[in-house]
């Protein structure tokens, strides 16, 4: 065991773990995160994305020791991020939502839910990169790029591109 | 729908959370006698109260003095909505605004009727639209009181009573005030359907309706995209262990020998052993996980399995029982032996997973005192609930079952368990500390249970005209419910199936709907035999489940595949054929506006221009329909095959749906679209693979699914009905993907498919046939 520093949503959290622990179960059980999940643990669905910076990465197959220079955020992140790229005032953040999380419900994306903060992660990543995607360009970005695709069970791959759609032009 | 602040608030609180819930939710609308009658119930128990009583009104719906509504269900967020629709059918019936609705989902010690979360009515929707219905009545009794008028003198707005006398909230209504309102009810609260609410409380006519019929959002999904819901996974309960399980050589082995963790050590971990069930448990997840991974284990051989490459030649072999016939049997379909154009065929469909992105999680405490609280995800939880006390011989009432979401289940938890839960118990009883029991993805490929494969033999007779004189089906099935707890199975504890379905066979079921009514004989059976592999030493084997349309998306396909033929062989459009084959309206309307909304050429299939050779991509378009739970399905694919690859895609999917009223138009047109995606993913990529011994689909390289570049462009069309009742939005999506999509093959190539999925080796042994 081995005490590290990483730098999650914003702030600098001190945790324990044996230096090959992927980041994963650090935000899980020691930081009591939620949003990123255990999908497959081979990098092959995108439950358990997460931003190191501004790239979309997996956790479950990141050791945390690999991270300890990176700014990581997850979804609980994502209204915080907003707004220190629009520069509002980081106070009271977390009671707003990121245009993305937004986008998520105006088009009642989750059914189950349990993929969507990989996808969601997935979209931040994409938006960052391209401003108006088109509709081939979100494919392609949810299918081709990174380790693997980005699997959703629920199939709601259309009500994806929808939403990544609509967060693309409030965030214009 | 459970909040981390919620849950966290429910770990904290030393007895059952119901008892602080009832008690200080504010003012007890209707019923405050709710409390005494479970105090006298509980003296029996092991000292908390662990099950509500479905009889009185305040176990389901509480009215509270800022006139927000609690009301509690049994069944579950399965995905498809129900925390919308659910509070719409209350909001509707009880003329409240939607917003003020708060539901109280699956927990057995919060909830009053159990059963399975699947078919919105009569299950869980048809419940509380009669609780609400009841409660209304109750509610305008008090006001004509209270008002001095007649009932028939009120109207109702937004929770507020009018008269012409004046005006009263259900809030001020039910202060102080006790009700003795019982609900009547039937059934059994732990069986498969639960209680059912009797009896006929008027409820509106759909022409009434201003909350069904609205968009309303789901409220869960709110929680969901911010991180700010408690899933099964986040259980952080003091003490607790983290346990990932060592798994068997082969789905028939049994365990020869622990032999440790091969000179590695891991300080905080403990092998725990009861019967075949191997485990590595920790405070520290990643320790349990390495810990699993490294621990050495002797197994016995055994290679019963056929292996999958086998299975349609195996699955002939095996001896079946005749099981149920369907529902339109009619005339002698000996007529087939005179038919002037005789369609022969038999159709396969392999193993399916249920496949959720996350592999289950169950938590369990089992208690000192004897109580047994588990944290799940089941679609059913008081079935599990039964289930774990039927395993560990306690009584029922020492068991609780916490809901909380967890990935999508699809019919894999509607039994009660199939996931974790009797492993984590198990292993809690054994160490006296609260286990969290995650599957990895390869155990849950390889050790949950499946869809089972299937054959259907179709004979189809048609007289010289091209009209069907005698249509046959004959479908042949492993059982679909096997649905014995895994941990128990390997802990050689009792796994017998506590619950089962009434309506039908032990081993398999005809659930089409024979939507041509014009055909004078029809027979439909089907035929069902045992797990396979269910007669090894460890007794698990393949065990099969239902799975999201069960029976009848297997047999739709081969049903629908068949008038298709039928249609080509007669060389009559597919669209016109079935319409000529059927004298309902539904049908009818729902085909009509299909096609025209696809864009349907009208022409015999297949094309003028199929060819089953050569490097061009060849086009081709297709249909199927389903009647399914008092709705209509129309699926229209158009695809795409390159025969020299053998390279299939759905370039486009229109499909047609008839739900009867429709709850929530945008909720619905999320779900079509979803479970649309799933059945194509079936259409082109599933098939579960296996050896003699074990599965070796084990990740999503494996077992691939459908992409997001690969989902073609999806048009949902719908037909609103005010005359028809509620039909079943949720399932039949998926079960209409595939004989479209076979059908577009047969029509771009000119060579019918009659095995799925359509992978390209398939595709080309399809094409030199």
């Amino acid at each position: 065991m081995a005490q590290f520093t990483i730098a999650v949503n914003g702030k600098k959290h001190a945790v324990t773990a044996t230096p090959d622990t992927p980041l994963l179960y650090v935000l899980r059980n020691q930081l009591k995160l939620s949003g990123p999940r255990f999908g497959c643990g081979l990098g092959q669905c995108g439950a358990c994305s997460v931003l190191s910076g501004k790239t979309e990465i997996r956790s479950c197959i990141t050791p945390v020791a690999g991270v300890l220079d990176k700014e990581i955020t997850t979804i609980e992140g994502l209204p915080a991020l907003w707004a220190q790229k629009k520069g509002l005032p980081l106070t009271g953040a977390s009671k707003r939502l990121h245009p993305v999380q937004q986008a998520w419900i105006d088009e009642q994306v989750p059914q189950c839910g349990y993929c969507q903060s990989g996808m969601m992660i997935m979209a931040v990543h994409l938006l960052e990169r391209v401003q108006r995607p088109t509709e081939a360009q979100i494919r392609t970005a949810f299918s081709s790029e990174g380790p693997s695709p980005h699997l959703c069970r629920c199939g709601t791959y259309t009500a994806i591109i929808d939403a990544v759609q609509r967060a693309s032009k409030s965030m214009a | 729908m459970t909040s981390i602040e919620e849950m966290t608030e429910q770990l904290t609180d030393s007895g059952i959370t119901r008892k602080r819930f009832l008690q200080s939710g504010g003012v007890l609308a209707v019923g405050v006698a709710l409390p005494a009658a479970l105090g006298a119930r509980s003296a029996k128990a092991v000292g908390p109260i662990t099950s509500l009583d479905g009889t009185r009104i305040a176990s389901w719906i509480e009215i509270l003095s800022d006139s927000k509504i609690v009301v509690r269900t049994g069944r579950i967020e399965i995905g498809v909505g129900m925390t919308a629709t659910y509070a719409q059918i209350v909001a509707e019936e009880l003329d409240v605004p939607f917003e003020s609705i708060r539901l109280i989902m699956g927990d057995t010690d919060r909830t009053p009727d159990g059963g399975y979360s699947a078919g919105l009515l009569p299950g869980g929707g048809g419940n509380l639209r009669k609780v609400a219905a009841y409660t209304r009545q109750a509610l305008l009794d008090l006001a004509s009181k209270k008002l001095s008028v007649p009932t028939s003198a009120l109207t109702v707005t937004n929770g507020v009573v009018k008269a012409s006398s004046g005006s009263v909230s259900y809030a001020e209504l039910v202060k102080g005030q006790e009700l003795q309102l019982t609900i009547p009810v039937a059934g059994n609260l732990t069986g498969f359907a639960g209680l059912t609410v009797t009896g006929s409380p008027p409820v509106k006519s759909p022409s009434e309706y201003k909350v069904i019929g609205k968009s309303y959002p789901r409220p869960d999904i709110v929680e969901k995209v911010q991180g700010k819901t408690a899933w099964v996974g986040d259980v952080h309960i003091p003490g607790l262990l983290h346990a990932r399980i060592v798994r068997p050589k082969s789905l028939g082995s049994t365990l020869v020998k622990v032999d440790g963790f091969g000179g590695k050590k891991f300080p905080t971990a403990k092998v725990v052993q009861k019967g075949n069930l191997v485990a590595v448990v920790s405070p520290n997840e990643w320790e349990a996980i390495a810990g699993a991974q490294s621990l050495k284990v002797k197994w016995s051989d055994w290679s019963g399995l056929p292996g999958s490459e086998n299975l349609p030649t195996a699955l002939r072999a095996l001896k079946y029982s005749p099981a149920t016939t369907g529902r339109s049997k009619r005339g002698d379909t000996s007529a087939f032996a005179t038919a002037a154009k005789k369609i022969e065929t038999t159709y396969y469909q392999p193993y399916v997973k249920h496949a959720p992105i996350g592999p289950y999680i169950g938590v369990a405490d089992v208690r000192s005192d004897g109580l047994v609280r588990v944290w799940s995800h089941s679609a059913n939880p008081q079935a599990l609930r039964k289930t774990i006390a039927t395993m560990l011989g306690t009584p029922t009432d020492n068991v609780v079952v916490h809901w909380l979401d967890q990935s999508g289940q699809y019919g894999r938890t509607t039994w009660g368990g199939d996931g974790p839960e009797a492993d984590a118990v198990i292993l809690s009883k054994e160490l006296g500390r609260p286990v969290r029991v995650q599957w990895t993805r390869q155990e849950d490929h390889g050790w949950s249970t499946q869809s089972p494969a299937s054959l259907t033999d179709m004979k189809v007779g048609l007289d010289s005209g091209g009209n069907i004189v005698s249509f046959q089906m004959d479908h042949y099935m492993p059982t679909s419910y096997d649905v014995r707890p895994l941990g128990a199975l390997l802990a050689g504890l009792p796994a017998l199936a506590a619950i089962q379905s009434p309506t039908v066979s032990p081993t398999s079921s005809v659930s089409t709907v024979f939507g041509y009514d014009k055909v004078p004989n029809v027979l439909e059976s089907a035929y069902g035999t045992d797990t396979l592999g269910a007669d090894s030493p460890s007794k698990i084997g393949l065990r099969g489940n239902i799975m999201r349309t069960p029976w009848q998306r297997q047999q739709n396909f081969a049903l629908e595949s068949a008038i298709n033929e039928a249609a080509a062989a007669t060389g009559q459009d597919p669209i016109q054929f079935r319409l000529k084959h059927t004298t309902d309206k539904r049908l009818t309307e729902l085909l009509n506006k299909t096609a025209q909304a696809a864009g349907w050429q009208t022409r015999p299939s297949p094309s003028p221009k199929a060819q089953a050779s050569g490097s061009k991509a060849l086009t081709g378009q297709g249909v199927s329909i389903m009647i399914r739970g008092n709705a209509y399905w129309v699926g229209i694919a158009e695809i795409s095959v390159t025969p020299s690859t053998g390279a299939v895609k759905v370039t486009k999917f229109t499909i047609g749906a008839d739900v009867g009223k429709i709850i929530n138009p945008r909720g619905l047109k999320r779900i079509v679209e979803g479970g649309l995606v799933q059945g194509l993913s079936e259409a082109l990529h599933e098939e579960l693979q296996f050896d003699k011994s074990t599965v070796t689909s084990s990740d999503w390289k494996s077992y691939p699914i459908l992409t997001m570049a690969e989902t073609p462009k999806i048009t949902v069309v719908t037909i609103d009905r005010d005359d028809v009742g509620f039909g079943g939005g949720g399932e039949p999506p998926n079960a209409l993907a595939t004989a479209s999509v076979v059908a577009a093959f047969h029509d771009a190539t000119g060579k019918p498919m009659r095995r799925l999925p359509l992978k390209p080796a398939y595709v080309k042994a399809a094409l030199k046939a």
